[in-house]
């Protein structure tokens, strides 16, 4: 008997794959085999770590996507959230010296909690009142840091030394078949495998009937009521895993800085995530990952070769008319702006239509 | 003709938006397996009968019964999860959702699956996902939607789109459905069609179903029991034989004495 195509659906099991698709499955080995051999090519320090970075925020940027683009609720206080993981890390991890197994659920876990708390405040009413009550959750929260001595340090912040070691390997020092891999090398394969389970599970749950319910809140939360979904609950339960989703970023880039500060947990790192959130897509997962590459390196290519743009000014009382966070903010809005008026579908969006195009190519529809 | 027991009671029911009073004192019971409909002129409460029905609005007096579940005081989302559905005079798609995914929302409140067994698309959350799949394709067959599914709601035709809101309650499995105007809007042809499903699916599941409609052609083909309102008040109810020769029927879809 001739073999079907291998692109033909025969029962609804294929059809509710993820990757269903050769090209799909391809495309994923391709991505996973990037991941792997990375570090290995780009051996460089510094765009090491800007990768690092990239991928913690991809992390938040799924988080925050759960939230904004898929429930339609917008919060501010994604710092806070990052804020909090990063402390509970630096107690759990540094202080009591827990392994990563443990850290990392727990910084999670407190950040779902804190969500579980805040969100019933803000999200039984409707319309924008989420966005108010985490904006003031910010400025709490930046209260709380400086004050909170005994797990923040303070306004001189603490350090954060929790180990992360996962069985025998070591992600500050892989060994692997006699082969050394630096901290940056090892932290790049951590953090992007983290980014691929956060990615992973998010996708799994907005194909299933949470993921559903969420997305109907969104559309037409009156309708999703009349036929059986309690708008309140889902729009509490997007924010407690959105919240706990920003703590796992948190731990993770206090536990690769090593240490963290207040002034880190301001305003403009929510801001950041929003511009993250638009310029890759809203209600999409990879979506996330590309704001996360494109917006997430900004700041620190910027801080990198500030010098070389004119009007910079990196030093305090330097040359230059705007100083590197200032410019930080004014992209972030630009960024805002450009892709809400010119490609509200962002990123994600340019890419379905390439991809769209190349389908039914040689034909333009 | 003889009447069943009757599966919805409405008794009394009152409500007032500020000093305008929508519905003055309606009462009516809707036998099992009736298609029930409501007609009336714009204005006259139809619609906020199904709100009162499915909880949008609470009534300020009165009671609703369903099969001896009292309905009033009840969320929406509680009540559909009793079996009443509902169809939406402008649409009340998921518009970004495509059309498979708004029929699946149909059967939320027959599923489980709850966030983190959905993150981890464990074994459970999977065959549950598997079964209501082959439920909702059985909809869609039985509404010759199949060339539809992945499109999103949004952009949808709009009789096809009429007729996917109709499949979603139908995935809801509901003991009553209430369908407001489900031929507004649409030509000879469209509402001809929508009137062979109509009668398709009441052939083939055990539904009891009311209706609101301006389309008097189609209330008459399809109705078994007829309520008249005007103002908020019930002025007739029957068989659509009956309620066609009532004068005050006449009177308040004509106007005055004709």
């Amino acid at each position: 008997m001739a073999k079907p195509h291998r692109n033909l659906v025969r029962d609804y099991r294929q059809d509710l794959r993820l990757f269903g698709s050769p090209a799909a499955r391809a495309g994923l080995a391709a991505m996973l085999v990037t991941l792997v051999m990375l570090p290995m090519v780009v051996q460089d320090d510094f765009w090491l770590s800007v990768l690092v970075y990239v991928g913690i925020t991809a992390v938040g940027a799924i988080g925050l996507n759960l939230l904004t683009g898929y429930c339609g609720q917008i919060s501010l206080g994604h710092a806070f959230f990052i804020g909090a993981g990063a402390y509970v890390t630096g107690w759990a991890g540094g202080e009591l010296g827990l392994p990563l197994v443990l850290w990392l659920p727990m910084a999670a876990l407190a950040g779902g909690l804190l969500g579980a708390v805040i969100g019933p405040f803000a999200l039984r009413l409707r319309g924008h009142y989420l966005a108010i009550v985490t904006l003031g959750l910010v400025f709490v929260g930046e209260h709380l840091w400086r004050n909170f001595r005994g797990l923040t340090g303070g306004n001189s912040g603490t350090s954060v030394n929790a180990p992360v070691s996962l069985g025998p390997i070591d992600f500050n020092r892989v060994e692997l078949a006699g082969e050394v891999y630096s901290r940056n090398q090892g932290y790049f394969w951590l953090v992007w495998a983290l980014v691929a389970i956060v990615a992973l599970l998010v996708k799994n749950l907005v194909r299933t009937r949470p993921g559903r319910a969420l997305q109907a809140v969104r559309d037409r939360d009156q309708a999703a009521e009349v036929i059986g979904v309690r708008a309140g609950r889902y729009k509490i339960g997007a924010f407690v895993v959105s919240s706990a989703i920003a703590s796992v970023a948190g731990a993770l880039f206090g536990s690769y800085q090593q240490f963290v500060s207040p002034d880190e947990w301001n305003l403009l790192l929510s801001i950041q995530y929003i511009a993250i959130v638009i310029v890759g897509g809203l209600g999409t997962v990879f979506g996330s990952i590309l704001g996360a590459v494109f917006v997430g390196a900004l700041p620190a290519l910027i801080d990198r070769f500030g010098d070389a743009i004119p009007g910079v000014r990196t030093s305090v009382g330097g040359e230059g008319f705007i100083s590197v966070f200032a410019l930080n903010q004014a992209i972030f809005g630009v960024l805002i702006v450009l892709f809400l008026v010119l490609e509200p579908r962002g990123l994600a969006g340019i890419w379905l239509r390439i991809k769209a195009y190349f389908k039914s190519w040689p034909f333009s529809y | 003709m003889e009447r069943l027991t009757p599966l919805l009671e409405v008794r009394d029911l009152v409500l007032r938006f500020g000093g305008v009073t929508a519905l003055d004192g309606v009462s009516f019971d809707v036998g099992a397996g009736e298609l029930f409909a409501i007609i009336g002129p714009n204005g006259a409460g139809k619609t906020s009968i199904f709100n009162c029905l499915n909880g949008v609005y609470r009534p300020q007096q009165g009671t609703i019964t369903l099969d001896g579940t009292p309905l009033t005081g009840r969320s929406p989302a509680a009540i559909a999860s009793l079996g009443v559905a509902r169809t939406f005079q402008n649409l009340g798609l998921f518009e970004h959702l495509s059309l498979i995914d708004n029929l699946m929302l149909g059967r939320h409140h027959l599923m489980s699956t709850g966030m983190l067994s959905g993150m981890l698309w464990w074994g459970k959350a999977k065959r549950e996902e598997l079964a209501h799949r082959e439920a909702v394709e059985s909809i869609i067959e039985l509404l010759e939607l199949e060339s539809y599914r992945r499109m999103p709601a949004g952009l949808l035709p709009y009789g096809v789109a009429k007729r996917a809101e109709l499949g979603r309650a139908l995935a809801m499995e509901p003991a009553l459905l209430l369908l407001d105007e489900p031929v507004a809007g649409m030509n000879l042809e469209e509402t001809e069609d929508m009137a062979r499903y109509l009668t398709e699916v009441r052939r083939q599941l055990p539904l009891t179903m009311i209706l609101v409609e301006h389309d008097m052609r189609l209330v008459m083909d399809l109705a078994t029991q007829v309520l008249a309102l005007d103002f908020g008040v019930v002025i007739a109810s029957g068989t659509p034989a009956q309620i066609q020769d009532d004068p005050q029927v006449i009177e308040a879809y004509l106007g005055g004495a004709a």
